[in-house]
């Protein structure tokens, strides 16, 4: 009994309602099982793996070079992350000091990369909620980011900026690069501010996002949930700030406290002016020099992790080295607490919101379903 | 009666229905080319792809049996909902005014309940391979709750659409007492005879509310953007359409653009006291009319999210408490 | 140009399916190609979800083997005329998830798509470019229009 003395109402599982593998609300491959009762979610279970490829399987044995390039193809939308976390890997284990300049382009392209990220985070989100009109024209300012990534890193989704030593020579910023990078920053921040007006200001929208998918402080940190999701709940927690890379940049990490769908939303919203402003002190103070540091020699090493924070959370990589080939891989990538987290979100919602109180943790089912089965390697 | 009569009164039905038949093909165009695309910025489809061609190209396609238990019953669904609305416009055509009740706003309110019903039935009767029946390697047998019965995402829509039809559609059937209670008839004839000599309705206070509630109505009626929890793309997909392919999902693509052009021509005949007749320059008024409500449906459904019933039952409260107001007003 | 595959010509309904790979050339088409700079319904290409409705199927992705099944149902419900586009190195050959392994063949990808449903177009890229999936989709048209 409460503590008013009123019974608990018997909540009553109706009907499973099942979502996928292809749905339109998450395009990616997986399927979501929804209890409900009259349109009310009263549990969920979300399945994950229907991706799974395997990909540290492919990677063991293979020499490190050609597993670095590997494991940007685990995900299509946070390739950069991926590549940089496990070249830092290696040059952990073989201590290399990158040059300064090396460490300043790769810091500008996470940060892009988070830029368009977090845009098309943004633009999903929105056309889960039905807003076609947001989300095209967030789809119209990502483009912006994505010319940016293509003209450093010659693709539009696989950069391969990274190499162990430093970056790859077609990445080098000259001062046209320079210019347009610029140019583009002031671009995306005039056109987000705008959005951001008008997202805010749009009482529809808020009142539809508004307490829709909450996860509480004590949910998030039980379940483990990482990055945008973590802080949309009021827990400061960024490993940038205990990133060496990231020392010579002042930027701000955003925090909300009420860990609902709309928390989440403004979350991204207010993190792209601070990754502008990190781009900007990148261009601004880039020193000069070579880009690349050849002259690391190959050992063996033993087990080495690497955490960074990625977009959608805190993101491991981890190899051991023998005779330049990589063993044990282990990559663990935020969205698979996170999802875990939203499972937890989405009851009490209706069912349209169920979707949405999913999308709002970013879920990357790509990410997540590489690692599923990989559980023991012995080495 | 002449001979001469009924030719023009056969002349003018089948006249006008073939127009607003064409009109309606190119209302879904009009809305996707010249408003959603405008406001988001790009070039959009041709005008006449989205409402002309489509429908014109499920007619070539193979007719395929839909996955239901009664494939024939849902294949008849759509015919059912484009004759009730073919029978609204037929009735509100002037020369058709000697059926008497039939041309009283209780058939037409019946008429479009049987559109309603019908999104309850397509519902319960689709069984899409893209909900439940996709198939799904269940690698872990079971689940938290293992003995809950399952539902397609369609049943989810048809449950929506039953909760439509007892509160969604207030506002359109207030709206179209309004103009009843200003007559203090509910035929179509006493309607129109009463505009042409007191003036359109739309410009009395009561009329201009009336006209709001309708706009809002007509909305709800059509399942546009922001109520369209009937059919939102986020969870139920397409909902009850899930299963219709080639000639008749034409249907479904040409009832809707000619529900368009009825209730704007219901509410020409309402508001404005002007029947679509093709055999009077008072058509390119309906046609007008026909337009402009798409234009602005569109306007609305481009700058809003779709409302879940959290923000629909207030919308719709509000809205009819407005209509009631205007019902009061026009008693006056 | 018969009404016919005048009809089909302007309203193309393409509907996407992704099955596995890295997720890039999924968000590509959907939304990047749907985006308002390149925007493919002015050349009368419309997004649809639906397998009832469509008449392009777009496949990305090695096909996982849990995806395999799907990707097969929904091909199968789609009424003629049909064409199907493989879009991006997965789809193609399996990428480098089926690849990289040599002579030991993998356990998780059924793929290429070829093996699992005929395919009509192929567009290459890692990831596929916009501009090429547009072209790919023309491609596709000329099975479209000329089938019965």
């Amino acid at each position: 009994m409460d503590k008013n003395d009123k019974a608990k109402r018997q909540e009553v599982i109706e009907t499973e309602v099942t979502m996928g593998t292809v749905h339109p609300a998450a395009l990616e491959p997986y399927r979501v099982r929804l209890f409900v009762e009259d349109e009310i979610v009263r549990d969920a279970e979300i399945t994950v793996g229907l991706n799974h490829r395997g990909i540290e399987r492919i990677m063991e044995g293979l020499p490190v070079e050609k597993a670095n390039s590997l494991t940007e193809k685990i995900c299509g939308i946070c390739s950069n992350s991926h590549i940089w976390n496990s070249v830092m890997v290696a040059e952990k284990g073989l201590e290399i000091e990158i040059p300064e300049r090396a460490s300043y382009i790769r810091i500008i392209m996470g940060e892009l990369e988070r830029l368009h990220s977090h845009l098309l985070y943004l633009a999903h989100g929105n056309e889960v909620l039905g807003h076609e009109t947001f989300a095209m024209r967030l789809f119209f300012i990502r483009e912006t980011v994505m010319e940016l990534l293509r003209m450093i890193g010659g693709n539009r989704v696989q950069y391969g900026c990274s190499i162990i030593g430093g970056v790859r020579p077609r990445c080098e910023l000259d001062l046209m690069r320079i210019q347009k990078l610029n140019e583009g920053m002031d671009i995306i921040e005039e056109k987000i501010g705008q959005f951001a007006d008008r997202f805010v200001s749009d009482p529809i929208v808020m009142s539809r996002i508004t307490g829709v998918g909450v996860l509480t402080k004590k949910d998030a940190l039980r379940l483990a949930a990482t990055g945008p999701t973590l802080r949309s709940t009021g827990v400061d927690m960024d490993l940038r700030r205990d990133m060496e890379i990231y020392d010579p940049f002042d930027f701000d990490i955003i925090t909300q406290q009420d860990g609902d769908v709309k928390a989440n939303l403004l979350m991204r919203v207010l993190e792209i002016p601070e990754s502008i402003k990190i781009i900007r002190q990148a261009v601004k103070n880039i020193p000069s020099g070579p880009i690349t540091d050849r002259s690391w020699e190959m050992q063996d090493t033993g087990i080495i992790k690497s955490y960074i924070e990625v977009p959608r959370g805190k993101l491991l990589h981890s190899y051991a080295l023998e005779e330049g080939r990589v063993r044990g891989s282990i990559v663990r990538t935020p969205s698979i607490t996170n999802i875990a987290a939203m499972q937890h979100a989405c009851i009490g919602n209706h069912i349209s919101d169920a979707q949405l109180a999913i999308v709002q943790c970013d879920p990357c089912f790509t990410c997540t379903d590489r690692a599923i089965k990989i559980t023991k390697i012995e080495i | 009666m002449e001979a001469s009569t009924i030719i023009y009164s056969t002349a003018a039905v089948i006249g006008t229905l073939i127009v607003a038949l064409f009109v309606g093909l190119w209302l879904p165009g009009i809305e996707r080319k010249f408003i959603h695309a405008r406001i988001q910025q790009r070039v959009g489809p041709p005008l006449s792809s989205p409402g002309f061609m489509a429908p014109l190209k499920f007619f070539f396609k193979e007719t395929i049996v839909p996955n239901s238990p009664l494939p024939r019953l849902y294949n008849a669904l759509p015919l059912i909902g484009l004759l009730s609305v073919f029978f609204i416009l037929l009735f509100l055509i002037p020369q058709m005014y000697f059926l008497g009740a039939l041309t009283s706003l209780m058939a037409i309110i019946g008429l479009l309940k049987i559109e309603e019903l019908v999104y309850v039935f397509m519902g319960s009767l689709s069984n899409s391979i893209m909900s439940l029946s996709m198939p799904f390697p269940d690698v872990v047998k079971g689940a938290k709750h293992p003995n809950v019965p399952k539902a397609f995402l369609e049943n989810l829509s048809a449950m929506r659409a039953f909760r439509l039809i007892a509160f969604g559609s207030f506002p359109l059937y207030i709206a179209i007492l309004v103009p009843a209670v200003m007559t203090g008839s509910i035929f179509l004839n006493d309607i129109v005879n009463y505009q042409q000599v007191n003036g359109p309705v739309l410009f009395t206070l009561a009329g201009t509310l009336g006209a709001v509630v309708f706009f809002i109505g007509y909305m709800i009626l059509l399942n546009e953007y922001p109520f369209a929890i009937l059919k939102t793309k986020a969870d139920v997909i397409e909902g009850p359409y899930m299963e219709y392919a080639s000639k008749y999902r034409a249907y479904v693509y040409i009832t809707r653009g000619f529900l368009m052009f009825t209730l704007g021509a219901l509410f020409s005949v309402l508001f404005l006291g002007l029947p679509p007749n093709i055999l009077s320059w008072s058509i390119l008024i309906n046609i007008a009319v026909a337009v402009i409500f798409p234009i602005f449906m569109a306007v609305f459904s481009a700058f809003s999210p779709i409302f879940t019933f959290k923000q629909f039952y207030p919308v719709v409260t509000g809205i009819s408490l407005l209509g009631v107001l205007a019902m009061v007003v026009a008693f006056f | 140009m018969s009404i016919k595959s005048y009809s089909r010509a302007r309203a193309v309904h393409a509907m996407l399916v992704y099955t596995g790979g890295c997720n890039g050339c999924d968000i590509e088409i959907v939304n990047t190609v749907l985006s308002p700079k390149f925007d493919i319904e002015q050349y009368k290409i419309f997004l649809t979800w639906n397998p009832r409705e469509a008449d392009v199927l777009i496949v990305t992705g090695p096909v996982t083997k849990h995806n395999e099944k799907p990707l097969k149902e929904i091909y199968d419900a789609i009424p003629e005329p049909k064409a199907v586009i493989a879009a991006g190195a997965c789809a193609l050959m399996g990428g480098v998830y089926k690849n990289i392994h040599g002579d030991i063949p993998s356990e998780e990808i059924a793929g290429p798509v070829e093996e699992v449903i005929p395919v009509d177009a192929k567009v290459p890229g890692c990831a596929v470019r916009p501009q090429d999936v547009l072209a790919g989709a023309v491609a596709a048209l000329p099975k479209l229009l000329g089938a019965k």
